[in-house]
């Protein structure tokens, strides 16, 4: 079956394919060991030893530290358990005003802030921007997904989930 | 025997040497064919030679000049016609290795370059990748953003100055694009096809500051490239033109430069998308791009006539796809916005379907879901498919071909090529048949099965679009895997015949000799035409249609003439594209009264166009109460060329056992079967084979299903008649 080795999966990852072959392998069934690899390039990108369970964001993953499953900037900033909203842990930047919006729209129509806010999601160790919420004044933080590692990993790879350390099974 | 049978060992052969030399030179093999006065012909071959194409030129025809029994010189030497028709156009645009460009255009139309109506986002993609909007991407412009300047300027539908035009804003453009060190300049404002002032005042304009400046800067302006509506191709046409053709002619001039130096004494032509010849030194060089599948749409009106039947469905399957094309009545369809490397152009080319099948198609099965698919990748000729043992590890069609005993290992490409079926088979267990837990011969004969499965439905949604019977229409299959997939292709969709050709896999080269020099000179109109136009409505309509094919008729002729044309020689056949009003397609309709003289005439073309309608859409009801418009008005110029002629013969007994060699197991309908094996080119006209049986060519390979038979007529083509 296909099968790309480690080096064009990191490469796919960090963008440095030509677009042909970038292309050539989202139309193509999608190889057996694509997250295996992808993970090993992503782990040896970061720069600590947590084993990585999933990434849930391009610089964010949930990974198993020595306190338990816990959600990780690729800085190794710890935004605590995997199963908490790891926004209400990082730094927030609101832009609700005319000249917070025009910040980052210097020559186009702005969004009426009475309306519509902008909500930037940063990590505090490293200062990365993390994710951008666009919502209305007042609207609670979202919780973008949980994932189901379970499911994930018996249903999809086809073997168990490692067990959360600390935790008693 | 490793090559066709030569000259003289063919039958029904004269001593007229050969004068016309047809070339197609597609991506992995140039074929030549050679035709005699008395109609006679014989076929090369050769691999391509992209970055020289005159070397795979020479090396082609000196393969069929061989077979002929000549050397070059004495080919050269007799000839009166070299018809070429080549890939460095393509090259040079897929390469993206073409000329430095600077573009002006109307002010707000700038991003059109980049924008390509959205649809060149996904153009040319499978259906599951255009469902796959995260795969879109944009073609790489021919022409980058920055030098792309606006110029304020405005001429409205009906040709009207709206805003002037800015001279400031084209002088600093031109300036602009100078000291950009742009090889070429091209001009594209809106409505330009109406009233073209302002393009010629912009080329004008930059003709002053490139010649104050001293450079050497080609213009191109998109009225005189092809003055007809829809921005987007215009713009896209006049930019291929300026950025693939240079290099282009450039080969071409290298093919005329080596048939002149073994003695040829005339220029060398080239095919045009519409099926006319035209000189190399043909103004827009971009109309000869998409000539390669002309070939057998012309190769097959040819033969239509031949054998009474005009209402045909031609297919050619090769590697990597399977090309259709439908004459109904004697009509070809024109397709006038075709794709070019996911460009849209403004090019009036022959229609064809194309859907990715051929015998070089990789199958995968899905490691998860277990579907089988086919392609859309081609294995090619490098490394090809595993059985050729040049390094291909992915299972192709060929492979299934070779483990089913239906190609013969040692005759392929006439024992050039041995083919390792074991190794083919192997692989094939391992990556296709095991997965899916069948038997290695059911699983190769159910991937031949689904390629034919999908050409098969192509035919027949190509055919039903047309909105007409199958059993009126005759199948003619060619191409180097069509007779290998024939049977299966066509199977069951009960078509009225079904044809191929000993020379299957030279029919585009031998469809291109059959076409005639032409020259088509369009541009686009707005006529509208009620249903109670008065006689002076229609006498005044009949004055400006005859003005404008006047004056198109005039260009047309001016160019054959420079090529050499005598003036009593050239036919010319005004032609008007015509649709009720207020539809969106024009069906092509030839004056019948050639230019209108008077209401009378307008009556008659109007007549004329309701019977086209009606002969193509024939379930569809006219609708004269509408009234009609004429969209766009042509005139098509066109001097004869001598064309090969099939030998017609008398009818042998129908015992084909001259012709037999031997017997071979091959699979088919589940089981092995002990099947005869036959030599193409030793058929006579009379022969009847009865399948189990295997038709062998050193190009092409008929198979021939139990149950059915296969009859050679009078022409020697080969009829394939379902049991």
């Amino acid at each position: 079956m296909t099968s790309y080795s480690k080096e064009v999966i990191a490469d796919l990852i960090e963008g440095n394919l030509p677009w042909h072959d970038t292309r050539r392998i989202m139309s193509a069934y999608k190889d057996d060991d694509r997250f295996d690899k992808a993970i090993a390039a992503l782990q040896d990108r970061v720069e600590w030893d947590a084993p990585i369970i999933l990434p849930v964001s391009s610089h964010l993953f949930i990974a198993d530290t020595a306190k338990g499953r816990h959600t990780l900037c690729e800085c190794g900033h710890d935004f605590g358990h995997w199963t908490k909203n790891w926004k209400l842990s990082a730094a927030v930047l609101i832009r609700d005003s005319d000249e917070l919006l025009a910040e980052i729209y210097p020559t186009a129509d702005l969004p009426d802030p009475r309306w519509m806010e902008l909500r930037e999601f940063i990590c505090p160790t490293c200062g990365h921007l993390h994710e951008v919420e666009a919502c209305a004044p007042g609207y609670p933080v979202v919780h973008d997904f949980q994932p189901d590692l379970e499911g994930f990993y018996e249903d999809w790879l086809g073997r168990a989930l490692p067990p959360e350390p600390g935790v008693a099974a | 025997m490793n090559r066709p049978l030569t000259r003289d060992e063919q039958p029904g052969h004269t001593n007229e040497p050969p004068i016309v030399i047809g070339i197609d030179a597609g991506g992995t093999m140039t074929d030549t064919i050679l035709v005699n006065r008395d109609g006679h012909f014989t076929i090369g071959k050769a691999a391509t030679t992209p970055h020289d194409e005159s070397e795979g030129f020479v090396a082609s025809s000196e393969d069929a000049a061989d077979a002929w029994g000549i050397t070059l010189a004495d080919l050269f030497g007799g000839l009166d016609v070299v018809l070429y028709s080549g890939t460095g156009m393509l090259n040079t645009l897929l390469s993206r290795t073409g000329r430095r460009l600077g573009l002006i255009t109307t002010r707000g139309l700038e991003d059109m370059v980049l924008m390509g109506r959205g649809l060149q986002a996904w153009a040319d993609y499978s259906y599951a990748d255009r469902l796959h909007a995260v795969t879109h991407a944009h073609p790489d412009p021919l022409v980058p953003r920055r030098r792309t300047h606006g110029v304020t300027e405005r001429i409205d539908q009906f040709g009207d100055v709206v805003i002037p035009l800015y001279e400031d804003d084209v002088r600093r453009a031109a300036r602009a694009l100078i000291a950009d060190k742009v090889d070429s300049i091209c001009i594209m404002t809106i409505f330009s096809h109406v009233n073209p002032v302002h393009e010629q005042r912009i080329a004008a304009l930059c003709e002053e500051e490139i010649a104050a400046a001293g450079a050497q800067i080609r213009v191109y302006m998109s009225h005189a490239i092809r003055p007809v509506v829809r921005e987007q191709s215009r713009l896209n046409s006049v930019l291929i033109e300026a950025y693939a053709t240079a290099r282009g002619r450039e080969q071409l001039q290298a093919i005329e430069a080596a048939s002149q130096k073994y003695g040829f004494r005339y220029g060398v032509q080239t095919l045009l998308s519409f099926g006319g010849l035209a000189s190399i030194h043909h103004p827009r060089l971009h109309e000869t791009m998409i000539s390669g599948p002309i070939g057998g749409i012309l190769g097959a009106a040819y033969i239509g006539k031949l054998i009474g039947n005009d209402s045909l469905v031609c297919s050619d399957m090769g590697g990597t796809s399977f090309d259709m094309g439908v004459i109904t009545r004697g009509q070809t369809r024109i397709e006038n916005e075709p794709l070019m490397d996911r460009f849209k152009l403004n090019v009036p080319t022959l229609h064809l379907d194309t859907i990715g099948a051929g015998a070089g198609m990789i199958i995968k099965v899905d490691p998860l879901t277990r579907k089988v698919s086919l392609g859309p990748e081609s294995a090619g000729s490098d490394p090809g498919p595993i059985c050729f043992d040049r390094g291909g590890t992915e299972p192709t069609i060929a492979d299934c071909d070779a483990i089913l005993g239906r190609l013969n290992p040692h005759y392929f490409l006439g024992g050039k090529v041995v083919l390792d079926v074991e190794k083919a088979k192997r692989i094939f267990k391992e990556k296709c048949a095991d997965p899916l837990g069948v038997d290695v011969y059911e699983a190769a004969e159910g991937m031949i099965e689904m390629l034919e499965t999908d050409a098969n439905n192509a035919l027949l949604r190509v055919i039903s679009g047309q909105g007409i019977h199958p059993s009126q229409y005759t199948l003619l299959s060619y191409g180097g895997s069509g007779p290998l997939h024939l049977a299966g292709c066509s199977r069951g969709i009960g078509f009225r015949d079904i044809l191929t050709f000993q020379f299957a896999a030279g029919f585009s080269a031998f469809g291109c000799t059959t076409a005639d020099y032409m020259r088509r000179h369009s541009v686009s109109t707005q006529i509208d035409i009620t249903s109670a136009a008065t006689a002076i409505e229609l006498e005044d309509h009949a004055r400006q249609v005859a003005r404008i094919m006047d004056d198109l008729e005039a260009a047309a002729v001016a160019e054959m003439e420079a090529e050499g044309h005598a003036r009593e020689k050239i036919r010319t056949h005004p032609f008007l594209m015509m649709r009720f009003t207020g539809q969106l397609e024009d069906v092509e309709v030839a004056s019948p009264v050639g230019h209108p003289k008077g209401a009378d005439d307008m009556r008659a073309i109007i007549a004329e166009f309701e019977r086209v309608y009606a002969s193509i859409n024939q379930r569809v009801t006219r609708y004269g109460a509408a009234g009609s418009s004429i969209m766009e008005i042509g005139v098509t110029a066109v001097a004869d060329k001598i064309k090969p002629v099939l030998l017609q013969r008398p009818l042998n007994p129908p015992d084909p056992s001259s012709a037999h060699k031997g017997k071979r197991n091959a699979y088919m309908y589940g089981r092995w079967h002990d099947a005869d094996l036959y030599e193409m080119d030793m058929l006579q006209p009379g022969h009847r084979i009865q399948g189990p049986a295997i038709v062998e060519h050193p190009a092409t390979t008929l198979v021939i299903f139990p149950g059915d038979e296969v009859f050679v007529d009078e022409w020697t083509l080969l009829h394939y008649r379902h049991g």
